[in-house]
């Protein structure tokens, strides 16, 4: 017997039993059947037909060779690795398979960028088993630039590869989305350790360096490069290590060295016949032939500055600061624009949480436990006890903690998957969101039955508002709640900036955004009035000033101000989203909002209701608006439009000031007691920047109120003639839209016709 | 063979491996999964076949004659025909010169 850990490939059989020829039994049976008819296994479906490929048919057929093609040229190019190459024509072949790398980490499949270099090929396959085996060609070429830099180049490239393939395929990632992760059947070097790269490459710098024939400025190109891939290598090795290392040196000099190496890319020359999609037709491979993909060279040097860059700046995440530091630095790092690589994306997966480890020392539990004491649970009996100081199985506290463990076990996985969340691509991020506020809508009521078992346990005193029922906090699941209305806020917003919405929408969405920000200020209000009144409770019942009270009063104290922090931060939110409503009713009732539907279109504005808040249709809490109410309230009727524009204008006012105070209170919550360390400042520049956008779009709403005023007043004097304005809905991405997550119209004057 | 018979002969061969032969030299080798009366066939898992091209078997002999020195050069040299992995396929009946059953 196998062990289990053995797999088992199916092998090609071809040293069984002689085949049988049934060439014509089997032509003669199928004759027979009617036309039309299948023989098919039961299994097999015709929606699975659909995908077969069609031999014999060139755009299907990877392996087609058109009738007159020379069977040998057809399957093997003419091109000679071994020729001799001029050091243009290194440097222009080293920046073509840095090209085709970068197509790679974008997304692109190996076949139709780095597999179709015929060296690559030569290299590989067949695959090689030592280092020795992995050259061009069994003889070695007589030219060194050859053998030796170019070999050492590509050779590097390969297990640079390697390492990125190996970090992309173990995290989550969305194959053919994000990355592709097939490899043909061929193997990219895994075996080999990093120091035989390193061992040639150096050899290579050392040659180059000893050449006299070479003019001086490709040495230094060809030194650039090959100290990159050096350099690169070490970088990526370094991988999650990061957390022990906390260096940055090596992607440090990857930057430093792409500085020349962008310079010197118009000294190569291009060597377009060392690539051929004839490859193609050798790599095992159930899709059809595909073109190869092109990235030039701005772009791809582009892309790899900013891994590196992103990389550099990842450092400044991986001390852990309490809870919402944490998810602020993961989340910016994660918005920036473009898009962190998938690359980054992975390795900061791996960094936020493995072995339910965040950052590689604080456990998930932990987090969990600092977050529940920052927002509900300051100093509080629940968090406190534990089972290692109270032994009794009849004492409260020792429920408490088996109780309280339980939670923890259950709701610390898909908390930490909120923050991991982020590392998806942006279509995912608000997808898996959208899943996720299912499972947390069962967790707060999972969380409400703890509480109530909690609630006798902890002898919570229940607070009586005026000739109201007894009210108690339900700490567990106010939090889970407080999750979810943030989750809420993230579907929206992430609508705005995935572009959704049609502009027909926009008044709609607006309303819903700031209808959820004031529920959630409502029950953050909630949650205070419960740590207001812990916190008395508790002055009244320790009178004495111990050391014990003042981290108490501390713990108090942080968890008051995050809970203001968030406050202003709503607030900024909803009076925006205010403001931004009322502009697009008044330019709705106008008619001058441009409308993405026909007007003889199928849906209508009950159905677009519908589609839009699908992903909330099952959540119990809060309750889904009726249709006819949302109506109502999102067409604000019974207002006037001087009315309602008299509300944006105070709305817009206070969302700057609004705005204004979060950027003041900064993106993160410095720890009064910890040592004073220099602010991470990259990611802290990209949430400042992130804030001052939106204080721009602020701006922008002012002014698109103002236009309308004036245009509104010149028409009421001119008696009933429809607004003289034009609206502009700016796009994501275009100069004019300030911010991704606020849809600002751009409102200017109808030029008059002349 | 009536009809019914030849359906019958048809579905034996369901799930099996078959070796299909193309007008172009190639071979694929596969589990049979569906025909038709025009004896197109689809095979799934299948592995495409095809000579080696004769640079390769240049090399299989300069290999040969470098590892055993002269008295080689009779000798008959093995080559492996290449084959790789494409997956779920349909062979038109048209292409198809040969088919074997393993």
């Amino acid at each position: 017997m196998l062990p289990n850990t053995e797999v088992r490939v199916p092998r090609p059989r071809m040293a069984q039993s002689a085949p049988r020829d049934i060439t014509a039994e089997f032509t003669k049976a199928a004759s027979k059947l009617n036309t039309g008819q299948l023989v098919k296994d039961e299994t097999f479906t015709l929606f699975e037909a659909v995908g077969a490929l069609e031999i014999m048919d060139s755009k299907m057929d990877s392996g087609y060779i058109a009738p007159g093609e020379n069977l040998a040229q057809a399957l093997e190019d003419d091109y000679d690795v071994r020729r001799p190459l001029t050091p243009e024509e290194v440097v222009g072949l080293m920046d073509q398979l840095l090209c085709h790398e970068v197509a790679w980490h974008k997304g692109h499949p190996l076949s139709q960028t780095l597999f179709t270099s015929i060296y690559l090929d030569k290299l590989l396959w067949p695959v090689p088993r030592t280092m020795e085996d992995a050259r061009f060609d069994r003889v070695p070429s007589d030219s060194p630039l050859v053998s030796l830099v170019l070999r050492a180049y590509c050779l590097a490239l390969v297990k640079a590869c390697d390492l990125v393939h190996v970090r992309v395929a173990t995290e989550y990632y969305y194959e053919e989305e994000d990355f592709v992760s097939q490899l043909y059947n061929r193997n990219l070097l895994s075996a080999f350790s990093i120091s035989q790269f390193h061992h040639l490459l150096d050899q290579a710098v050392t040659w180059v360096s000893e050449q006299t024939d070479i003019d001086q400025k490709l040495k230094d190109a060809i030194h650039c490069r090959l100290v990159f891939r050096h350099e690169f290598l070490s970088a990526l090795d370094q991988d999650i290590e990061v957390l022990e290392t906390r260096s940055t040196a090596n992607f440090s000099s990857c930057i430093t060295q792409l500085q020349p190496l962008t310079e010197t890319v118009a000294l190569g020359k291009p060597v377009p016949e060392a690539f051929s999609l004839k490859i193609q037709r050798k790599l095992a491979s159930t899709v059809p032939p595909r073109p190869m993909v092109n990235v030039n060279s701005n772009d791809a040097l582009a892309h790899l500055k900013r891994l590196c860059q992103d990389a550099i700046d990842m450092q400044q995440m991986l001390d852990y600061t309490g809870p919402s530091n944490f998810k602020t630095a993961v989340w910016t790092l994660l918005s920036r624009k473009p898009q962190p690589s998938i690359y980054i994306r992975c390795l900061l997966q791996a960094l936020i949480v493995s072995n339910m480890t965040i950052l590689g020392v604080v456990p998930v539990k932990e987090l969990l436990s600092d977050e529940l004491a920052e927002l509900v649970l300051p100093a509080n009996i629940l968090l406190e006890a534990n089972t290692d100081e109270v032994e009794v199985p009849s004492d409260p506290r020792f429920q408490i903690a088996q109780k309280m463990d339980g939670f923890m076990k259950r709701f610390a996985q898909p908390f930490v998957d909120t923050v991991r969340c982020a590392c998806l691509n942006r279509c995912r991020i608000r997808r898996t969101v959208c899943h996720t506020l299912i499972d947390w809508d069962n967790l707060q009521m999972e969380a409400e039955e703890i509480d109530l078992e909690l609630r006798t346990l902890s002898g919570e005193p229940p607070l009586q508002f005026q000739g109201g029922e007894p009210t108690w906090s339900f700490p567990l699941s106010s939090w889970a709640y407080h999750q979810k209305l943030s989750q809420f806020r993230l579907i929206l917003q992430m609508g705005f900036e995935l572009s959704i919405y049609s502009p027909e929408e926009l008044p709609g969405m607006y309303w819903y955004l700031s209808h959820i920000c004031s529920t959630h200020l409502g029950h953050i209000d909630r949650i205070r009035t419960f740590t207001v009144a812990a916190r008395k409770r508790d002055l009244m019942s320790t009178g004495d000033r111990s050391g014990n009270s003042s981290q108490k009063a501390s713990a108090f104290h942080r968890s008051f101000h995050a809970l203001e922090r968030l406050t202003t931060h709503i607030i900024a939110v909803d009076a925006f989203a205010i403001a931004l409503h009322a502009l697009y009713v008044v330019l709705s009732r106008h008619k001058v909002l441009p409308f993405a539907s026909s007007p003889q279109a199928y849906s209508t504005d009950r159905l677009r209701y519908e589609i839009r808040m699908k992903p909330f249709i099952p959540i119990t809490l809060p309750e889904l608006v009726p249709y006819d109410e949302y109506q109502r309230e999102a067409a604000l009727e019974g207002d006037s439009d001087t009315t309602i524009l008299e509300r944006a204008s105070k709305a817009i006012a206070e969302a700057r000031k609004a705005w204004e105070a979060t950027l003041a209170n900064g993106a993160f919550i410095d720890d009064p007691s910890g040592p004073s360390q220099p602010p991470p400042s990259a990611i802290e520049e990209d949430w400042k920047r992130d804030v001052k956008n939106t204080m721009r779009a602020c701006i922008g709403t002012s002014l698109a109120i103002e236009a309308v005023k004036k245009a509104l007043s010149a028409t009421s004097s001119h008696g009933g003639k429809p607004l003289n304005l034009e609206v502009i809905v700016p796009e994501v991405g275009s100069k004019s839209r300030w911010h991704d997550w606020w849809v600002v119209p751009q409102v200017t004057e109808k030029k008059s016709k002349a | 063979m009536d009809h019914d018979q030849s359906v019958h002969y048809l579905e034996g061969l369901l799930g099996r491996t078959l070796r299909i032969h193309t007008t172009d030299t190639r071979m694929f080798v596969g589990l049979f999964k569906c025909t038709d009366a025009d004896r197109n066939i689809i095979l799934a898992n299948s592995f495409e076949y095809r000579m080696p091209t004769t640079s390769a078997v240049q090399a299989a002999a300069d290999k040969e004659s470098w590892g055993e020195g002269s008295e080689a050069k009779s000798a008959t040299i093995k080559v492996n025909m290449t084959h790789r992995l494409i997956g779920l396929i349909v062979i038109p009946g048209r292409h198809i010169t040969k088919i074997e059953l393993e």
